[in-house]
């Protein structure tokens, strides 16, 4: 049968066009997600030589008989499995491709075999060439790809005349089939890359949209629950998830009631009124996320038989022990699909502010216990203090009205240090007062049976400290050592730096240190937690105790000096 | 006329309260001392009427101190401290009197107006509840060693005061008397100057007209009078 070059080569373009569609109907699923990237790795490779072997067969049997021979698109999927995939993909998919053709049978079997392993082959040198170079987005370019497939029909053509018998055949052959194949080859080519980058770049498009949404949201909303989930922080969440990610409307629920919603419908969906939705109730009793599209799951807004909400997600925040905590919801209007991107996005979002939520928690009892600390430590101090000081002045007073007056003044200024509050930070040379204040009214309890030793430079009195940290060890010496001696007591205070540090020693004569623990040594042991939490592991409190003979206590805090 | 000893380790403490005092007519002060250790001997040796008692004390604290008094001559005992709210609650009943620093002068004259009233010594054994003297206050200079009795291997009493022996042989002087220890502790009298614990007795020696000798877990010999031999056969279930 001899046919019209013209109409072989419409003919051929037709079938090619065919084989583009099954193409592109493949390119949407996953199936070709390895191919949109040059493929390195061995699954990634093994998936390339399924399936241009695939499209390679399906050339075959896409093409045109003519006389025993087949004008065919079987050069597309080696090409491009070798530029993809490399020479050995290339030349697998060439000899699958090839073995089959052969199978079949005709004048040109051979030839046809041969010359798709060498096209498979040619693919893949382009590929080697140009990854040596460092260059792979130019394998992706759909002109190249053509003019490759383009070369390698030539040679097909040549190894026709060169392998195929009789000649004459073999030249006639040629000259019906060359131009249709080497054109659709060549289109086919081309266009397959180009269905592969468009592919690409949705995939790409879809992914970067996605993470730039989630992480714009991310940023945006960031700790805003940290100091609290509560109304107004809610409202200001809501409001962000709702401009970033353009639904119909955003609500927050705690167990109880709605915490905040902005959007459609809010004219009746008012924040602190109780949840109605079951959806929401359900969600919330079985930590589920749950989402009725309006089509096969029915979505019906619980308030207004009239809301203009067609369809809406329900995730679950989820707090300490997976307890749920409230609810993340977001609406569509009957009129518009939930995006897939928006819900996944719903969820991530929801995890997100679980665990802000949580760490905002975690925070603030950790602040709350530090600040009880506190508390506990000045109740500590307070009234047997108190009482014994004012004990003392009474019998000072008449005595020595002058040094009464002296003695008042530093119980005064040690109730002003006491009642600074623990947040602020102090410095040594605040600390120093505090405990000399301290002191001075001790020294006139126990006149005689007390000595005092304060030793601390000048230049290491600006350095700062967590506030309260040296009397609570100053008062344990004197309660728990000195003053349990029948004879005279002696503490000794005094700083130093050593090398980047700062060491506070508080030594006593007394040498009656015990590890009590939850007894006396609570005001130590919180000392040493609060500059162990503030500083790290590295600094905190020592204790060096020679029974009978002494007990020092270190304090080791980092140089940092107040700038004034 | 009333003989008082003030016990209080804050000497502007002591003075206050003597000066309070003092204004009474019919009050004597005998002393004041600075520590439990000081104040058992002086209530030892000059048999005050009343005590006024602080409690915050160095190592032996004013209701420690009690267990260690002679019960059979307990003088009232007026506790004085500062700060102690649960104190308060516990002793209301059963101190003579509880005062708080500052002491107020009229709330101490009430004080006084009742010890004057009060005739017999107050009950201490409910004071000082049932409790068991656990250790033994021994001065030394400058500090108190506490010991606890069952280290204890004998107590011997000379002319110079009491002291307490442990395994280490060496001798420490307590304010204590013999017959505080003996009525407190599990101490057993063995010989006219001398407490033995049972628990740390390891052999008998029986000598010639009635008399034995104690060897101690920790290898002292502590000898028993013909008084008091049959009471420790008896005590450990030896015929």
């Amino acid at each position: 049968m001899t046919v019209e070059p013209f109409a072989l080569i419409v003919s051929l373009l037709q079938q090619m066009c065919v084989y583009l569609v099954v193409a592109y109907l493949l390119s949407r699923t996953p199936l070709f997600i390895p191919l949109t990237h040059v493929t390195v790795r061995w699954p990634h490779k093994l998936a390339c030589y399924v399936i241009f072997s695939v499209f390679c067969v399906m050339g075959t049997y896409f093409g045109l008989q003519i006389d025993d021979s087949i004008a065919n698109t079987r050069a597309i999927g080696a090409v491009l499995g070798g530029i993809l995939g490399g020479p050995s993909v290339g030349v697998s998919v060439g000899l699958t491709g090839g073995l089959h053709r052969y199978s079949l049978g005709g004048m040109s079997a051979t030839a046809c075999a041969i010359s798709t392993v060498v096209e498979g082959l040619i693919g893949g040198l382009v590929h080697r060439h140009m990854m040596k170079h460092g260059k792979m987005e130019p394998l992706f370019d759909p002109v190249r790809v053509g003019l490759v497939t383009f070369f390698a029909e030539i040679i097909q053509m040549l190894i026709i005349l060169a392998v195929a018998r009789p000649f004459d055949a073999a030249l006639h052959l040629v000259q019906v089939v060359a131009a249709p194949m080497i054109i659709a080859n060549t289109l086919g080519a081309g266009l397959f890359m180009r269905i592969l980058l468009d592919r690409r770049a949705l995939i790409e498009k879809q992914s970067s949209a996605f993470s730039a949404k989630a992480l714009k949201i991310a940023a945006r909303a960031d700790g805003v629950l940290r100091s609290g989930f509560n109304e107004e922080n809610s409202q200001r969440v809501a409001r962000i998830l709702y401009e970033e990610t353009g639904v119909g409307a955003v609500a927050i629920t705690d167990r109880e009631k709605l915490m905040a919603f902005i959007g459609i419908g809010d004219d009746h969906h008012l924040p602190g009124t109780p949840i109605t939705s079951a959806q929401t109730m359900q969600a919330i009793a079985n930590n589920q996320v749950l989402y009725a599209d309006g089509n096969e799951v029915a979505y019906q807004c619980s308030i207004d038989p009239h809301c203009r909400l067609g369809a809406s997600l329900v995730i679950p925040l989820v707090g300490e022990d997976d307890r749920v905590i409230g609810t993340i919801k977001l609406y569509e209007p009957k009129t518009k699909i939930f995006s897939t991107i928006n819900r996944t996005l719903g969820e991530g979002i929801a995890r997100l502010l679980s665990s802000q939520i949580l760490a905002g928690r975690y925070e603030r009892q950790k602040t709350l216990l530090a600040q009880s600390e506190i508390k506990l430590l000045h109740a500590q101090v307070n009234p047997h203090f108190l009482f014994n000081a004012l004990n003392t002045i009474s019998a000072v007073i008449r005595k020595d009205p002058e040094k009464a007056r002296e003695l008042v003044q530093y119980l005064s200024t040690f109730f002003r240090k006491n009642l600074k509050r623990p947040s602020e930070g102090a410095c040594l040379g605040d600390e120093i007062e505090h405990v000399n204040a301290y002191l001075q009214i001790e020294l006139a309890r126990f006149t005689g049976r007390l000595g005092v030793d304060i030793d601390v430079p000048d230049e290491l009195r600006s350095v700062r400290l967590p506030a309260f940290s040296l009397q609570p060890v100053v008062e344990n010496a004197i309660k728990h050592g000195t003053s349990q001696l029948l004879g005279e007591g002696h503490v000794r205070i005094a700083a130093r730096r050593h090398g980047g540090d700062l060491l506070l020693t508080v030594e006593d004569n007394a040498g009656l240190y015990e590890e009590k623990p939850g007894g006396d040594g609570l005001g130590m042991a919180i000392v040493d937690r609060r500059i162990r939490n503030r500083y790290g592991d590295g600094y905190g409190v020592t204790v060096a105790c020679e029974p009978d003979v002494s007990t020092r206590i270190t304090l080791r805090l980092p140089l940092e000096t107040v700038t004034a | 006329m009333m003989d008082i000893l003030i016990v209080d380790d804050e000497p502007l403490a002591r003075e206050e309260l003597r000066r309070l005092l003092e204004g009474a007519p019919d009050v004597r002060i005998m002393g004041e001392c600075a520590n439990a250790i000081e104040a058992i001997g002086a209530i030892n040796r000059q048999k005050p009427d009343v005590v006024f008692l602080d409690i915050q004390m160095p190592r032996v604290s004013g209701l420690e101190m009690l267990s260690m008094l002679d019960p059979d001559r307990m003088p009232h005992i007026v506790f004085l401290t500062a700060h102690d709210e649960y104190a308060v609650q516990a002793f209301e009943e059963h101190a003579f009197d509880y005062l708080l620093k500052p002491a107020d002068p009229e709330r101490l004259e009430k004080t006084l107006q009742r010890l004057r009233r009060a005739r017999a010594p107050q009950d201490v054994r409910v004071l000082a509840g049932a409790s068991e003297l656990r250790q033994i206050p021994c001065a030394g200079v400058n500090r108190v060693t506490l010991m606890k009795l069952e280290e204890v291997e004998y107590v011997v009493s000379r002319a110079a005061g009491v002291y307490v022996v442990g395994a280490d042989g060496q001798e420490r002087f307590t304010e204590l008397t013999l017959h505080t220890l003996q009525e407190k502790s599990m101490l057993f009298r063995c010989h006219r100057q001398f407490l033995v614990n049972a628990e740390r007795i390891k052999e008998i020696r029986f000598q010639d007209g009635g008399l034995a000798e104690i060897l101690t877990a920790g290898g002292h010999t502590v000898p028993v009078s013909r008084r008091f031999l049959g009471a420790l056969k008896e005590r450990l279930g030896i015929g």
